[in-house]
C-alpha cells in the first residue's frame, strides 16, 4: 500500500480497505452476523477519529460515508439505538457547518432541516444515504407511522436515487480515490420503498381498512424489487380482496404471487382456505396437496447478490401483522386436513395414504423434537382413530383393528375408575389449568371407548359376531363410568335430553354410547338373540335418536318378532330423520359405519306396502 | 512533575522522590516582608507503605524590599549544561511598585540547594502556556506570540514567525528537541481561507519544517496538549509518534501524522500527557484535566483503564524502586497530621498499589460502566448469532431429513415394487390448477377466426408520400386492408421510367411494414385509464378488455408500408418521376397453405422527387402533434434509422418502471402519433432515437431501438447501469438481422464458385498444360486417320485406349497430397464461413 499523502487520503484509503474486506468476506462465508461484529466496530472506530475533528467541508463527504457504513453494520446487528445516535451526530455536524443553529430535539425536524441546509451542498447525496439508513431503522423497528408522516421526503429520496445518471449499479472496482460504500444505497432504497408498501399494506389490512391498502399493494407490484417481495404484494393485494369479499380476484392475486414466485407457500395457503370458504372442495385438496410438496421440499435457499446479505428483506420486514399474514401451518398439518379432507369426500384410498404417511411422519419425527404448531395437530390418539376409521372405510379391517390395538394398550392403565363429567358451558377459561387433568381423563376414557367401537366395527365388517359383541360391550362398559354433572346437581347418568352442543364430550358421549349400542344390538341381531337385540337398540336409539342403522334394525327386529305395525312405524321415523349432514362437523370415528351389514332401504319399503296393502284390505 | 491546584504546595518527582516547593511569606527585619522558598523531599518507604522526609531546606528570595514571591511552575528538566536531569521551579515577584516583574528559575542541586539559573523581567505578567523544557527553557505566549529564555539564549527571545493556535513540545532523543507547531498565518492567506497548513518552528535553530508530519492540519486548531513518544530523522523527514489531547474529549495516537487510534476520554480540558512505562504489562498513558480528573489509557488497546477525581497532583516515577514507573496521585485534600504526604494512590495498576487513601479512592474497576454494556452487548449479539446458526443447521438438518426419508420410501417402494411419487417442486404442476380458464379463452379466439367469412378484398391505399431523410429517399404508402384476408409479405417497389423511354426498372429497395393503431380508435389509452379504477381487475379481465379494443378485432385495419433507397443513383439517372407499386400476398384464409397464396400487385400512384423538399422535422421539432405529417414523418424515420430489438431479462429482479425511467431522461418525449414509441433528441447526440419498451412479464421485457449505432450502445450502456445487477441485455434482431439471408446466400455461392474452381483446378493442374497442348496437337494431326488401313485402325485403336485411360484417370485421378490438403483446407474455410452465415439468418429468422 502506497503510503497515504493527506489525512483525508489516509482515512478514504481505510475506509475503502474495510469495505473490501467485509466484501471480500462475505463471497467466503455466507452466514450473517457473524463477520458484521468485528467490522462495526473498525468502521466505528474509523467514525471516531474522523468525527475527532471539527467538520471541515472537505471531509465531509468522507465522514458521512464512513457513518453510513458504521451504521450499516450496527443496524444489521440491530443496534438500533447506537446506529440512530451515529445518525443524529453526522446531521448535527452537517447542520453545524452548514448553518450555526439548530436547535431541534426531534429527528423528524433535525432531517428536514439537514435536508434543507443540504440541498445546496454537494453533500446532499450523502445525506441521502443517510435518510435512507434512517429509513431502514424506522422499518426495522415498525416505526410505519414515524415513515407515514416523512413519506414525501423519502419517496422523493427514492426519485433521486434512481434518476441520478451517476447511480450505478457496477461497483467501480479499485478506484481509492473515493470513499466506497458498503452497500448500495439505490438497491436499499428500493428495498425499503416495497418493503414498506408491504409492511404498511399489511398493517391496513389488519387494521381492516383492505381498499386503501390494495391500491397502494398494486402501485407497489410494478416496482422494480426482487421476486419474493413482489410475491408479497400480490400475496397481500389477494388477502385485500378477500377481506373486501371478492374469492375469485384474491385467488387471482395469489396465483400472480405463485407466477412471480413459487416458494410463496402462503399464497397456496391462502388459496386453499379460500377453496374452503367457497366450498370448492376438488380444488382445496389440490391446493392443499401442491402445498404440502412445497413445504416438504424446502426451498434451497438463492445465491445473494454480493454485498446485499446486509440488511436483507427479511430483517426490514419484521411486522407481527405481516408474519401472522405470511404464516404457514407445518407440512404434518396439512398432511392432516389433506388427508381428512379425502376421507369425507369421498376419495378414501387416497385418504388412507396420507394418514399413514401422516402417522409415519409423526414417528420419524416424535424422536427429534415437538414443534409447536398453530394451529396444533390433533392428539396422536385422535389421528390414530381417524386414520383407523379411514382404514375401515377403505375396507381394511385388519390394519384398522392394528391402530385401534395401539390406542387402547396405550390408555388401559391411564383409564380412571369413574370420571365426573361437568357442564362444559359454564367452565371459565381460568379454570382450564386446574382441569386439565381432568380434562385429560375424560379425553383418554372418549379415546379408549372409540377404540373398542373401531373394533367391534371391524369385527361386525368381519362377520364375528361374537368378538364384536365382546368389544361392544367393552365400550359399553367404559362409557357406563362416566356421570354427568350439572352445575348444582347431583352427577347423573346422561341422556339424550341433556345433548345441547355439538363437539361437547357429552355429545362424543352420547354418540360412542349410540353407536355401540346399535352395534351390539345389530350384531345380536346376526346371533339370533333378537330380545337383547331390540333392547340395545331401544337403548340406542334414546342415546342417539339419529342413529340410522339403529333404527333400521330395530325396525327389523320387531318385525322378526312379529311386531310389524312397529317395526313400519320405526323404520318410517327412521327415514324421516334422516340427516347425515350432521356428521360433517364431528371426528371420523364418530361417524355410522357404513361397512356393517346393512338393511335395502327398497326392500323395508316393499315389506311396508305388503304391509299396508293388506291392511286396508283387512280392514 | 505537575502542579494541578496552585493552591501553595507545588511538587514534582526527581530520582523517584516527590519534591514540594511552598512560598511563605517571613516577617522582614525592617519592618518589611521577605519571602521564602522553602522545600521538601520525601521518599516512599516500601515497609512503612508511606512517604517519610528525606531532606528539607529553604532560600530566601528577593533582598530587602522583595512582595508577593511566588511560583509559577515546578517540573524536573534536563540541563543541558550539566546533562543532568533537575528540579527546577520558577518564581516570580514584583518589585513594590514597579512596572516590571522579575522571573527566576531556581534548580535545585544535588546538593539539595536552590541554585539560579535564569533571570529575566518582563513588562508583564505571563499567563497562558508556561511550559519549563530541555535545556531549561522557559516558553510562554503573551498577545499571541511565542517567547522564550534559557541560559545558552541569555535573554527573551521572541519566535519570529506567526502563528497561531500554538503547541509547544519536546522531540525525545533528538539533538534540536523544542519545537513549536502552529498554524501558519502568513500574510498571503485571508482571515476567510486560513492556509490548511501546520508548521513547525525548531527552537534550537530557528529551523521552519512541515508540522503535519506531527500533528496534521484539522488537529492543530483542537490540540490541548501534545506528547511526542519518538521521534527520529530519516532522509531529511520526520519519522515520530505522538500523542495529543483534543478539545473534542479524545486522545489520538498519531504516527507522521497520521491517526492510528483514538480514544473518547471522560474529561473535558485536557491539560498534560505522561506515559507510564509498567514494564512487561506495557505503557499506559496518563491524562490530566483541569478540576482534578484524571485518567489512563492503555497503550496496547487504546481503551479507558481508569479515572479519578479531585486528584491534586500526579507523579510519573519508579517510587517503589522495583525497575518500572509507578504513578502517584495525591489527592487534594491534604491532612495537616504533619505527614510528609498524606492521601495518596501509588499504582501502576498491574501489580503494585500502595494507598493512602479512603477506600472509594482505590483504583476503579478498570472497565467503566458503559464497558458493561458494551461486553452485555457483545455477548448477547453473539449469542444471537449463535442462535440463528443454530436455527439454521436445524432447518438444513430437517431438509436432509426429509430428503434421507423419501429417498429411504422410494427405496422401500422399489423393494416391494410398489410405485411411489416423489414430486420436485419444478413438477408441481401449478398450471394445472387454474390455466384451464386461459385455455377456453384462447379456444374462443380461435373459434371467431374460424367463423369470420372469407372474403377477399384488396387492400386500399390511403395515402401515398415520399420524402428525402439523410442520403435516402423514402416511400410510404398507408394501406386500410380488411382484417379477414390477412394480407403478407407486402413490399413496396419503386419503378422509374429512365430517361426518355418508356420502359421501367426497379429500384433496389428495403421495405418495412408498420401496424398502426386503428382510425376509429385513438388509442387503447382511455380504456386502460378506466380499468385502473378503484381496484383493479385480474389480469384475465383485463387482457382480454385489452384485446378487445385492439384493432385486429376489428374488420379493418391500418398498415403503413415504407420503401428506402439510395437518393444518389436516382439523381445520377436524372430521374424525377416514379412509379411505387405494392406487392403483396394474400391469403385465402388464416389457415391457408403456402400453396394457396396468391400474389398479387398494386399500384400505389406516381411520385415526383424533389430533392430541395423539406426533410423530415415535424416530428423532431413537436413530437405531442397529432397530424398525419407527423406520422410521416415518425415512419420516415423509422425506415431510416437502423433498428436493433433487445431482450431485457432479470430472473430474479423485477424490472420496475422501464418506461418511466426512458421519459425521465433528457429529451425524450412520447410519440402522441403512436404513443407506444418514445423520441429521444436531446441536444448532445447527433441522431434522434425512437424507443419502443413492451413489458412482457414484470421480470422481461423487449426494447426496440430505432437509432444509429453509437446513440444506441450509448443508452444501452446508461440502461445498463440502471437495471437490477442480475439482468442482461441480449440483442434478438439488428439490423444485421435483415442482411444475414444476403450473407448467407453470397457465402453459399462463394461456396459453391470455390467447390468448382477449386476441383477444376486440381485436375487441370494435375494433367498439365503441355500435356494437353500436345495432345490436341496431336490429335490435330491425325485428324480423319485412315480407318480402313491397319495402321490407322491400330492408332485409332491406340487414340482410344488413350482416351479410355484417360477417363479412367479423371474418374480416380491421381493429385499431389500437399496441393489436395491446401484445397480441402480452402474448402472446408469457405464451408464454415457458409455453416456460419446459415446459422446468423436461421437465428435471424427465427428470433423475429
Amino acid at each position: 500500500m502506497n503510503q497515504p499523502t493527506s489525512l483525508l487520503d489516509g482515512w478514504i484509503q481505510e475506509n475503502n480497505k474495510l469495505v473490501n474486506r467485509s466484501k471480500g468476506r462475505e463471497d467466503h462465508v455466507p452466514t450473517r452476523d457473524q463477520h458484521t461484529g468485528p467490522c462495526s466496530a473498525d468502521f466505528h472506530k474509523l467514525l471516531l477519529k474522523i468525527q475527532g475533528i471539527p467538520p471541515l467541508a472537505d471531509h465531509m463527504q468522507l465522514e458521512l460515508t464512513v457513518t453510513y457504513n458504521t451504521c450499516v453494520c450496527f443496524t444489521a446487528q440491530s443496534h438500533f439505538s447506537e446506529a440512530e445516535l451515529l445518525l443524529k451526530q453526522a446531521t448535527e455536524r452537517v447542520l453545524h457547518m452548514t448553518v450555526d443553529d439548530h436547535d431541534a430535539s426531534n429527528p423528524l425536524v433535525l432531517w428536514r432541516k439537514v435536508l434543507e441546509s443540504a440541498g445546496s451542498v454537494p453533500l446532499k447525496e450523502y445525506v441521502l444515504f443517510l435518510l435512507c439508513l434512517q429509513w431502514a431503522i424506522w422499518l426495522a423497528t415498525c416505526q410505519l407511522k414515524t415513515i407515514q408522516e416523512f413519506k414525501d421526503e423519502l419517496f422523493s429520496l427514492v426519485e433521486t436515487f434512481s434518476s441520478a445518471i451517476g447511480g450505478d449499479r457496477r461497483s467501480e472496482a479499485g478506484s481509492s480515490d473515493s470513499p466506497l460504500l458498503l452497500l448500495d444505497p439505490r438497491w436499499l432504497s428500493e428495498h425499503l420503498r416495497i418493503c414498506t408498501a408491504i409492511a404498511q399494506g399489511a398493517e391496513r389490512l389488519s387494521e381492516g381498512w383492505s381498499s386503501e391498502a390494495l391500491s397502494d399493494l398494486q402501485t407497489a407490484s410494478s416496482l422494480s424489487a426482487p421476486r419474493t417481495l413482489l410475491a408479497y404484494t400480490h400475496l397481500l393485494s389477494g388477502s385485500c380482496l378477500a377481506q373486501m369479499s371478492r374469492p375469485q380476484m384474491a385467488l387471482q392475486c395469489y396465483r400472480k404471487a405463485l407466477e412471480t414466485d413459487s416458494q410463496c407457500v402462503s399464497a397456496l395457503y391462502q388459496s386453499t382456505l379460500i377453496y374452503r370458504q367457497m366450498g370448492n372442495t376438488q380444488a382445496e385438496i389440490q391446493a392443499l396437496r401442491l402445498l404440502h410438496s412445497t413445504l416438504m421440499f424446502p426451498h434451497t435457499t438463492e445465491p445473494t447478490l454480493p454485498g446485499t446479505h446486509l440488511l436483507s428483506p427479511a430483517f426490514l420486514l419484521c411486522s407481527q401483522s405481516l408474519s401472522s399474514l405470511l404464516s404457514v401451518p407445518s407440512a404434518l398439518s396439512v398432511l392432516h386436513s389433506l388427508a381428512l379432507k379425502c376421507v369425507l369426500h369421498g376419495r378414501l384410498s387416497e385418504g388412507v395414504e396420507y394418514y399413514l404417511d401422516l402417522l409415519a411422519a409423526l414417528h420419524s419425527e416424535n424422536q427429534h423434537a415437538v414443534h409447536v404448531e398453530v394451529p396444533p395437530l390433533p392428539r396422536l390418539p385422535k389421528l390414530y382413530l381417524e386414520a383407523g376409521a379411514a382404514l375401515l372405510m377403505a375396507r381394511l379391517p385388519a390394519d384398522c383393528m392394528a391402530l385401534c390395538d395401539e390406542v387402547s394398550s396405550s390408555t388401559v392403565e391411564l383409564l380412571p375408575e369413574m370420571v365426573v363429567l361437568e357442564e362444559q358451558e359454564d367452565r371459565c377459561e381460568a379454570e382450564t389449568g386446574a382441569c386439565a387433568e381432568d380434562e385429560d381423563r375424560v379425553q383418554i376414557l372418549l379415546w379408549a371407548t372409540a377404540a373398542y367401537l373401531l373394533q367391534g366395527h371391524c369385527y361386525t365388517h368381519m362377520r364375528d359376531w361374537k368378538q364384536a359383541i365382546t368389544h361392544y360391550t367393552r365400550c359399553i362398559n367404559l362409557l357406563v363410568m362416566v356421570r354427568f354433572k350439572k352445575t348444582g346437581f347431583p352427577p347423573q347418568i346422561p341422556n339424550a335430553d341433556m345433548v345441547t352442543k355439538k363437539g361437547t364430550h357429552l355429545c362424543t358421549l352420547q354418540r360412542l354410547k349410540g353407536l355401540s349400542l346399535a352395534g351390539r344390538g345389530i350384531s345380536f341381531t346376526q346371533t339370533s338373540q333378537l330380545r337383547e337385540a331390540l333392547r340395545d337398540l331401544q337403548l340406542s336409539l334414546q342415546a342417539l335418536p339419529e342413529c340410522v342403522g339403529a333404527g333400521l334394525w330395530c325396525g327389523e327386529v320387531l318385525w322378526r318378532l312379529g311386531r310389524r305395525l312397529e317395526a313400519a312405524a320405526c323404520w318410517e321415523k327412521t327415514w324421516s330423520r334422516t340427516t347425515q349432514s350432521s356428521e360433517e362437523s364431528l371426528s371420523i370415528y364418530l361417524h355410522e359405519p357404513q361397512t356393517g351389514p346393512l338393511l335395502d332401504s327398497s326392500e323395508l319399503r316393499r315389506r311396508i306396502q305388503e304391509l299396508g296393502h293388506p291392511s286396508p284390505a283387512q280392514e | 512533575m505537575e502542579e494541578l491546584l496552585p493552591e501553595d504546595v507545588y511538587r514534582l518527582s526527581h530520582c523517584g522522590k516527590i519534591t514540594s516547593f511552598n512560598c511563605q511569606r517571613l516577617p522582614g527585619v525592617n519592618g518589611g516582608e521577605k519571602s521564602e522558598l522553602i522545600f521538601s523531599c520525601v521518599s516512599f518507604d516500601r515497609q512503612e507503605k508511606r512517604y517519610v522526609k528525606a531532606a528539607e531546606g529553604a532560600a530566601v528570595l528577593g533582598g530587602r524590599n522583595a512582595t508577593n514571591v511566588n511560583v509559577v511552575k515546578c517540573k524536573c528538566v534536563i540541563n543541558v549544561q550539566k546533562r543532568v536531569a533537575e528540579p527546577c521551579v520558577l518564581v516570580w515577584k514584583k518589585k513594590n511598585k514597579g512596572e516590571s516583574f522579575h522571573y527566576s528559575l531556581l534548580t535545585l542541586s544535588s546538593t539539595n540547594k536552590l541554585e539560579p539559573c535564569i533571570e529575566f523581567k518582563l513588562p508583564y505578567q505571563m499567563e497562558e502556556n508556561v511550559s519549563i523544557l530541555h535545556g531549561p527553557t522557559v516558553m510562554w505566549i503573551h498577545t499571541g506570540q511565542v517567547f522564550y529564555t534559557s541560559p545558552q539564549a541569555g535573554e527573551v527571545r521572541r519566535i519570529p514567525i506567526q502563528l497561531s493556535h500554538c503547541v509547544f513540545g519536546e522531540l525525545p532523543l533528538l539533538n534540536e528537541r523544542l519545537f513549536i507547531l502552529g498554524q501558519n498565518i502568513s500574510g498571503k492567506s485571508s482571515s476567510h481561507h486560513p492556509t490548511r497548513q501546520t508548521l513547525g518552528y525548531l527552537v534550537e535553530s530557528g529551523h521552519v519544517f512541515d508540522g503535519s508530519m506531527i500533528l496534521p492540519f484539522p488537529y492543530i486548531c483542537i490540540t490541548l496538549c501534545i506528547l511526542v513518544l519518538s521521534a527520529e530523522k530519516e532522509e531529511n523527514t520526520l519519522k515520530s509518534a505522538v500523542v495529543a489531547a483534543t478539545s473534542n474529549k479524545q486522545l489520538v495516537y498519531l504516527e507522521n501524522g497520521m491517526v492510528r487510534e483514538t480514544c473518547q476520554l471522560p474529561f473535558e480540558q485536557a491539560e498534560n500527557i505522561q506515559v507510564v512505562n509498567t514494564g512487561r504489562n506495557g505503557c499506559l498513558f496518563v491524562v490530566t484535566f483541569s478540576q482534578g480528573h484524571v485518567c489512563t489509557i492503555w497503550r496496547e488497546t487504546f481503551q479507558v483503564a481508569s479515572h479519578w477525581s479531585g486528584v491534586s497532583s500526579v507523579h510519573v516515577d519508579d517510587f517503589v524502586g522495583c525497575g518500572t514507573d509507578q504513578m502517584l496521585l495525591v489527592f487534594g485534600d491534604q491532612g495537616i497530621s504533619g505527614q510528609p504526604l498524606e492521601n495518596f494512590l501509588l499504582t501502576d495498576l498491574c501489580g503494585i498499589a500502595y494507598a493512602d487513601c479512603p477506600e472509594n479512592r482505590a483504583p476503579r474497576t478498570p472497565l467503566p460502566p458503559e464497558t458493561h454494556l458494551l461486553t452485555l452487548q457483545a455477548l448477547e449479539s453473539r449469542l444471537q448469532s449463535g442462535l440463528t446458526v443454530l436455527q439454521e443447521f436445524q432447518r438444513e438438518e430437517r431438509v436432509k431429513e426429509r430428503v434421507l426419508q423419501q429417498s429411504l420410501q422410494a427405496l422401500a417402494a422399489a423393494v416391494s415394487e410398489r410405485e411411489s411419487v416423489v414430486i420436485s417442486p419444478e413438477q408441481e404442476g401449478l398450471v394445472a390448477l387454474w390455466d384451464c380458464d386461459d385455455e377456453s379463452k384462447d379456444e374462443g379466439s380461435d373459434d371467431k377466426k374460424h367463423d369470420m367469412p372469407a372474403v377477399s378484398s384488396k387492400p386500399q391505399v390511403d395515402k401515398l408520400w415520399h420524402c428525402i431523410a439523410e442520403d435516402r429517399m423514402v416511400v410510404g404508402v398507408i394501406l386500410t386492408t380488411d382484417i379477414s384476408v390477412p394480407v403478407a409479405d407486402v413490399s413496396l417497389s419503386i419503378l422509374t421510367a429512365t430517361g426518355q423511354s418508356s420502359t421501367l426498372s426497379v429500384i433496389q429497395t428495403q421495405s418495412q411494414v408498420f401496424w398502426l393503431p386503428a382510425p376509429y380508435f385513438s388509442s387503447s389509452s382511455p380504456i386502460l385509464s378506466s380499468s385502473a379504477s378503484n381496484f383493479p381487475e385480474p389480469a384475465a379481465k383485463r387482457s382480454r378488455q385489452h384485446s378487445a379494443s385492439r384493432p385486429s378485432d376489428l374488420n379493418t385495419c391500418r398498415l403503413a408500408v415504407t420503401a428506402a433507397t439510395a437518393l444518389t443513383p436516382l439523381l445520377n439517372s436524372g430521374c424525377v418521376n416514379c412509379r411505387v407499386v405494392l406487392h403483396y400476398i394474400q391469403r385465402r384464409d388464416a389457415f391457408a397453405l403456402v400453396s394457396n397464396q396468391t400474389q398479387a400487385v398494386l399500384d400505389c400512384g406516381d411520385i415526383a422527387l424533389d430533392i430541395h423538399s423539406e426533410p423530415p422535422t415535424q416530428l423532431l421539432k413537436n413530437p405531442e402533434l397529432k397530424t398525419d405529417e407527423v406520422l410521416e414523418d415518425f415512419l420516415s424515420l423509422r425506415t431510416v434509422l437502423d433498428h436493433w430489438v433487445f431482450c431485457v431479462d432479470s430472473p430474479e429482479h423485477s424490472l420496475g418502471d422501464i418506461d418511466g425511467w426512458i421519459q425521465r431522461r433528457e429529451g425524450c418525449k412520447r410519440i402522441e402519433v403512436h404513443p407506444q414509441y418514445l423520441l429521444i433528441n436531446s441536444a448532445g447526440t447527433s441522431a434522434p432515437m425512437l424507443l419502443h419498451w413492451r413489458q412482457i412479464t414484470p421480470f422481461q421485457g423487449e426494447l426496440s431501438v430505432h437509432s444509429r449505432q453509437l446513440p444506441m450502445l450509448q443508452f444501452l450502456d446508461s440502461l445498463l447501469a440502471h437495471l437490477p445487477m442480475s439482468s442482461s441485455i441480449q440483442p434478438i434482431k439488428g439490423t444485421t438481422g435483415q442482411e444475414a439471408a444476403q450473407i448467407f446466400s453470397l457465402a453459399l455461392e462463394k461456396e459453391a464458385v470455390a467447390l468448382r474452381e477449386c476441383v477444376s483446378s486440381l485436375l487441370c493442374e494435375e494433367e498439365g498444360g503441355e500435356e494437353e497442348e500436345e495432345k490436341k496437337r496431336s490429335f490435330g494431326e491425325e485428324k480423319g486417320p485412315d480407318l480402313c488401313s491397319a495402321g490407322g485402325l491400330l492408332k485409332v485403336r491406340e487414340m482410344w485406349q488413350q482416351d479410355v485411360e484417360r477417363s479412367r484417370m479423371k474418374l480416380s485421378p491421381l493429385v499431389d497430397v500437399g496441393r489436395y490438403r491446401k484445397l480441402t483446407q480452402n474448402m472446408f474455410k469457405v464451408q464454415l464461413e457458409a455453416d456460419l452465415a446459415a446459422l446468423l439468418d436461421t437465428q435471424g429468422t427465427l428470433l423475429s
